[in-house]
Formats: structure tokens, sequence, C-alpha cells
């Protein structure tokens, strides 16, 4: 399960940082632009480096965590999504209070690392559960 | 306990993070700043709406609404290269022709960057509009949305701007905007129209700078 997410995430994450570096509009649904006000805007990239690779590096921890077995994975996992779902719930934020207006990839990763952080939180759990 | 351990470390990364975008967001590559905007265009004639040499043998029209994503995109990420590689040699001018049919908040934007033409200011203004664009009819347009841009404008006199915003040649600029777009069969933003010696072409939509120094070329 896990991995799937990650991989669905690798897939936006990718697709949106190849639209940066190849100067493209993202694809949008709804037609009003948001995406790419959003990608665009001064906020979708950190010190030259687009928050959309940030995302790739997320995922791919998440992906390597489904991946492995034992103790060091499972927190591996954790720790990756619940940093995941802070930052998008912080960029969700500045989508919605300060650039007025909604990528609807960056809804959907963010989705995703919200499942993410469920099933790492579940996979935590029955560790600490375990005898 | 362990699980704190690793929620408290992943609430200070992800501060972190937040704080680095909030500092850093602006080392894209697009100027967020007033002294970026300053930089840009210093030096470059600027008279109302046309940016360059009045002896400059080529001329793009720019067909701009300050709501339009795409004219967003072409201002912050193509047009500094336009106007370092080749309106600053002379070789290139730009007029800007404002236009409003994406929302009744379109017209507010353009009176303010007239208003601000009016002082020679046009370019900066216009340009720290589109850096702090918002999603198109969403109501970001206030007066204190534009009195902001004007106030990070170098070199503009704000009361003197907030006056002309009112002014008759505003008026009469935008409706001779509309009218120049209509004859030339513009109906989409941003619609580029360049002429020169050699002819003329028109490129619509985001293109790079190859892409508009190609079409500079074919009309030189």
């Amino acid at each position: 399960m896990l991995g799937a997410l990650a991989v669905v995430g690798l897939l936006i994450s990718g697709y949106l940082t190849w639209v940066h570096y190849a100067g493209v509009v993202p694809v949008c649904v709804g037609g009003s632009g948001g995406c790419e006000t959003v990608q665009t805007s001064s906020y979708a990239t950190i010190f030259g480096v687009p928050v959309a690779a940030l995302g790739l590096v997320g995922y791919s921890g998440l992906l390597l965590a489904a991946l492995l077995r034992g103790e060091a994975s499972v927190y591996l996992g954790l720790l990756v999504a619940l940093v995941g779902t802070l930052f998008s719930a912080y960029l969700t934020y500045l989508e919605l209070f300060v650039i007025h207006a909604i990528c609807e990839w960056c809804v959907a990763s963010a989705a995703l690392m919200v499942g993410a952080l469920i099933c790492t939180a579940f996979e935590a759990w029955r560790l600490a559960k375990a005898p | 306990m362990l699980l704190a351990l690793i929620v408290a470390v992943a609430i200070l990364v992800a501060a972190l993070m937040a704080l680095l975008s909030q500092l850093g967001g602006a080392g894209g590559g697009s100027s967020a700043s007033s002294e970026d905007v300053g930089k840009l265009y210093s030096g470059i004639p600027q008279n109302g709406t046309t940016l360059g040499k009045s002896s400059a043998p080529v001329t793009i029209y720019l067909y701009e609404d300050f709501q339009c994503p795409v004219c967003g995109q072409f201002s912050r990420k193509t047009f500094p290269e336009v106007v370092d590689r080749s309106v600053r040699g002379g070789k290139v001018k730009v007029v800007s022709e404002p236009l409003t049919f994406i929302g009744s908040d379109s017209v507010p934007a353009a009176r303010a960057a007239l208003a601000a033409g009016e002082q020679n200011r046009y370019w900066p203004y216009a340009q720290l509009l589109f850096q702090n664009q918002g999603k198109e009819n969403s109501g970001y347009v206030t007066d204190e949305f534009l009195k902001s841009q004007a106030e990070n404008t170098p070199g503009l006199d704000v009361g003197k701007w907030s006056s002309d915003l009112k002014v008759s040649s505003v008026t009469k600029q935008l409706q001779a905007a509309q009218a120049k777009a209509q004859s030339a069969g513009v109906n989409a933003t941003p619609t580029l129209i360049f002429s020169g010696p050699g002819g003329q072409t028109k490129l619509v939509g985001l293109y790079d700078y190859e892409q508009v120094s190609q079409a500079i070329a074919q009309v030189e």
C-alpha cells in the first residue's frame, strides 16, 4: 500500500519537476490556470530548487521504507510521511491564503502524503504493540 | 520514547523547510523584490507603455491582461531575458497593449499600470503586478494590492499615481489598446506582434527567449 502511494507520488513529483525545467505549462483540469499560478509563484522554488524535486526525495524515501524490512524502515517511513504531511499542510495553506490559487497536482500529492502517514503510523503502532 | 523523538524531529524539519521556503522563494530565477525590478529596467528609456529606445528598428506589441496566468508566466520567465538581450542593446522596443477581457478585476489593474505610465514607470509596475499575480477573477486586485505594488515601484510618486488612476488619458489609452487588438485580430493573451523593416510576425502564448529572438530575426 505504502509502495503504491509512493510510486504515484513519484510520478506526480516527477511530472511537476519536469514541467519546471522544461518551462512548459502543467496540464490543469478546470481550465482556470490555478496550476500555472501556483507552479510559477515564488513559493514554487526554494533557493532555485523546485518544491516538486523535494517531493521526489520524499516519495523516494517512502518507497525505500516500503521495500525494506525491519524496524528502521518503519521509523524512516513514519518520519518522511510526517515531514511530508506537515510541509504539504503548509503549502496548502499558502495556496489557499497567500497565492489564492489551487493546483490540483499539489492537492493530490498532499492527499497521498496523508495516506502515507496513515500507513506508516499504522505500521509503527503495530511495531509498538508487538511483544 | 522513540516515537516522540521522531515526531519532534519531523516537526523541526518541516518548520525549517517552511522557513526556507519563505526566505529563499525568490531564488528560482524570478525577481520578486523592488530592487530586482529596478535593476532590470535601469538605464532603459521608458515612455508611457513603450520600453526601449524609440529608434529601435524592431517593435514588439505585447497584448496582455494582468490577470492572465500565461502572461504572468511570460513576464516572470521569458521577459527579463528579452529586456536584457534584445531591448537593452537598442535593437528592440516593446509596446504594451493592456487588455481587460479576463474579468472586471483586469480593469483596475490595467488602469493602475497606465497611471504608473504617466510617470514613465509603467514597466516596473506591470512586472510587480505579474510577480504578485493571484488567481484570475478571485478578487485579489484590491486597492491595497494595487497601492502596495505602487509603493514598491522604484521612482514612483505614489500620491501622483493615486490621482492619475482616474485621469481620462488612462481611459483613452485603454480604449485605444482595445481598438488596436480588435483591428489586429488579437483574441488571446499573451499575443506578441513583431514588426520591423523585414515584415511582421505573431506569437500567441508562452514562448521562451530562443523563439522570441527567432521572431525578432524574422522581421529585422
